[in-house]
């Protein structure tokens, strides 16, 4: 008898053991057979980086391309499923990764010591050089590392070159930013003196700016950590094994420098060819049409919410009100970018399949809902009590005051406002292309990768931004009159 | 529309009313008849207002009970007292006209929403209602586009389009011009004339004597004396009424 109770006790033990435990080593088998399953290997990159990972338009479409993606192609065919590409921030990749929103990150990127603490890497395919960019007219003066006493130097944050420049070049001071081209505008407008970068990249800039220069400043690289490797979530042994036959095929046949090299490097110049802006008319097309239905979309929620935020401020149901308060504070209290990110890689870790510009527009809606809600609320307040004492002194109830009396008029107070909240979302609405979703800053980075040119992509989308807003404000200040004759 | 004399429209019994620490209203009770039209007057600050608005419960009464055509309108539900609030029908200072609406909408928002009248008789009462107090040719109009005088006289026909029993009118012409108190006081006096039962708070003393049935003297939260107009102007009973009286005769 009391062995079997001993049992039943040991029993639950591993029971719940394996609940709590389980979860990690379960998965660490089931990556591969998950990937299988779904039938697409989903494959995060940061699409700036030739001849790593760019794009190309072809026929009107945005396509991925260069050495990584062919590695990724290959992978996912010796695995028999298919390959989706997520394009984000360099910075964003990783932590894409940990929250399962991709299978598997590739990009260009070097195995470091601290990034294997948070993830697992496969074997490198591809050694390539560390270079860095200059301005030609600056050639004569910098030849190596030493060369560069005092002077700024720019590379990608959380990036291999970016390491390299804070522990070998002591003396200078870093500038990082998260996007190779805005690095370049640095360069080019002399706000940085070299950026470091990888030589093919390094390359394909100068090859595009006559301005620009290559030269090898001789960093001192330990090998281990000079090259490129394929990143996993912790644990997903499986992938990994999976990847490293891949790898090792590709390096037999010597894949990479005899066909996707010089096919990346096809696809640089004849991107070069046609690098006029109006050839690139349809990303900015699709980026104002992302752009205006995420405004619309939470414009619309965010005035939802803001009714609901601002009736539940005014109730005088103690919770409601303190909700109501607290939601409205902190959001007002936090950044729009932060709150993004949380959505997406917070909400996302529950919700996995949470599309990016799903999760973008549910944290522009949940912003907006706030502003929305004092804007309503501060019309409702501004309404005087003489008109709900009239309405109730002919009989009608508090809610039909509320809505017969009071709310008409709040609205046509506020109309202007919440015109302004519309406007400023257009503006806003630009954060979300850090968790990769297609709008108008998403897409203008996109051309900036694809034509190698950084101010004149960032003048147009200015534009751009500026016909929607001006627009807008326009036809919004036509109702305004309408609704003043009325 | 004419009533019996004798039919109580208004009992109040023992009405308090305190804000916090302040008793506005001490003890009330007091009755108000059909068609008897009182004035109720006092120096500022004598309650006269919450006491108005105590009729109506758009102030809750502290303690006492306000009965309207028997039955009371203290601890009744929500619902119950908005039906009997049509019947009483308010008028105030500020005219609180819906300043978004027509003035012909402003007449019939409420017997539309409220009473449920087809837009048709809505329409036609509205009309008839405005012809009533003289301002027939300004149905279109929006409020801001009417003088003072206008504009109270619209909130007259507003408060009469809801059928009432009882007017109930806080100074109605305390922020007019005075060159437009005449036509909303004449508007007042044919009210009355028809029979209407009310109960006005007022500094007109020429309207109060020749239109009151009964003026109410109001001072510290109580009704300090009452009495027919002649017996009162000629004769106050009270020094606190006499003190008014020379106050404002002189
Ligand atoms: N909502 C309120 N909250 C607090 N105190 C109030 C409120 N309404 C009125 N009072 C106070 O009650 C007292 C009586 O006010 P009330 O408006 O009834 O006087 P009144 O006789 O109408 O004066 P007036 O001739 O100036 O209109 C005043 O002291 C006023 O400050
Ligand atoms: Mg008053």
């Amino acid at each position: 008898m009391k062995i079997k109770k001993l049992l039943l006790m040991l029993v639950f033990l591993m029971l719940g053991m394996l609940i709590s435990f389980g979860h990690v080593q379960a998965a660490g088998d089931n990556y591969l057979q998950k990937v299988k399953q779904k039938g697409t290997l989903v494959v995060g990159t940061s699409a700036d980086y030739p001849p790593y990972e760019f794009t190309v338009k072809k026929s009107g479409k945005t396509n991925y391309v260069g050495l990584d993606v062919d590695v990724a192609k290959k992978f996912a065919k010796n695995l028999g499923v298919k390959l989706e590409i997520k394009n984000m921030d360099f910075d964003s990749l990783l932590v894409a990764l940990e929250t399962h929103k991709v299978d598997m990150v590739i990009a260009g990127m070097n195995p470091t010591p601290e990034r294997r603490k948070s993830v697992n890497f496969s074997q490198l395919y591809y050694r390539g050089n560390q270079y860095m960019l200059i301005n030609k007219k600056d050639a004569a003066k910098y030849k190596n590392i030493h060369s560069f006493k005092g002077q700024t130097i720019g590379a990608q944050t959380g990036s291999l070159q970016y390491q390299l420049v804070k522990e070998q070049m002591k003396g200078n001071s870093i500038k990082g930013l998260a996007k190779l081209n805005d690095l370049v505008i640095a360069l080019q407008s002399g706000k940085v003196n070299a950026v470091a970068m990888e030589e093919a990249t390094a390359k394909a800039f100068a090859e595009n700016n006559r301005s620009l220069k290559v030269i090898n400043p001789h960093f001192d690289v330990t090998s281990s950590q000079t090259g490129s490797a394929i990143a996993f979530p912790k644990g997903a042994d499986s992938m990994v094994t999976a990847a490293n036959k891949t790898i090792k095929q590709i390096k037999q046949q010597n894949l990479i420098n005899k066909k996707y090299i010089p096919q990346a490097g096809k696809y640089m110049t004849s991107n070069t060819k046609k690098s006029t802006m109006l050839n690139y008319w349809t990303y900015f097309a699709k980026g104002i049409e992302y752009t205006l239905l995420i405004t619309a979309v939470s414009v619309f929620f965010g005035f939802l919410l803001g009714t609901l935020f601002a009736l539940m401020r005014l109730s005088h149901v103690k919770i409601f009100h303190l909700i109501a308060v607290w939601y409205i504070e902190f959001v007002r209290g936090t950044p729009l970018m932060v709150q993004v990110m949380f959505v997406y890689f917070g909400i996302g870790t529950i919700i996995q399949s949470l599309p990016a510009l799903v999760a973008g527009i549910i944290a522009v809606s949940l912003n907006s809902g706030a502003y929305v809600a004092e804007i309503i609320r501060s019309g409702i307040q501004s309404i005087p009590v003489g008109q709900t004492e009239a309405a109730r002194s002919l009989g009608m109830s508090q809610r039909e005051a509320y809505r017969y009396v009071v709310i008409p008029q709040a609205l046509k107070n506020i109309w202007p406002a919440l015109g302004n909240e519309f406007i400023t979302l257009i503006k806003e609405s630009s954060i979300v292309s850090i968790i990769g979703v297609g709008d108008l800053m998403y897409q203008m980075q996109l051309v900036q990768a694809a034509t190698y040119k950084g101010v004149l992509p960032i003048f147009i989308a200015m534009v751009l931004y500026f016909i929607m807003t001006f627009g807008l404000s326009n036809v919004l200040g036509h109702f305004e009159r309408k609704m003043k004759h009325a | 529309m004419l009533k019996d004399k004798e039919q109580t429209i208004i009992e109040v019994q023992q009405l308090k009313k305190s804000f916090g620490d302040d008793v506005v209203l001490k003890d009330i009770s007091e009755t108000v008849k059909a068609g008897q039209v009182i004035c109720v007057i006092g120096p500022s600050g004598a309650g006269k207002s919450t006491f108005l608005r105590c009729l109506n419960v758009l102030e809750e009464p502290t303690s006492g009970k306000v009965l309207f055509e028997g039955s009371d309108l203290t601890g009744i539900k929500e619902e119950e007292l908005n039906h009997l609030r049509q019947k009483m029908g308010m008028v105030f200072q500020s005219f609180n006209l819906f300043p978004n609406l027509t003035v012909l909408d402003n007449l019939q928002l409420a017997p539309l929403k409220v009473r449920r009248l087809s837009a048709d008789q809505a329409q036609k009462q509205a009309h008839k209602l405005l012809t009533q107090v003289g301002l027939a040719d300004k149905a279109a109009e929006y409020p801001a586009s009417l003088s003072g005088g206008q504009q109270q006289r619209v909130a007259i026909a507003r408060a009469l389009a809801m059928d009432p029993e009882v007017m109930l009118f806080d100074e109605p012409t305390s922020a007019l011009d005075p060159e437009m108190v005449g036509e909303v006081l004449k508007v007042m006096r044919d009210l009355a004339h028809s029979g209407m039962t009310m109960v006005v708070v007022t500094h007109e003393m020429g309207f109060a004597k020749e239109v009151a049935d009964q003026i109410w003297f109001m001072a510290d939260g109580y009704i300090q004396e009452k009495g027919k107009p002649e017996d009162f102007f000629a004769h106050p009973k009270t020094e606190r009424a006499q003190d008014f009286l020379s106050k404002i005769l002189s």
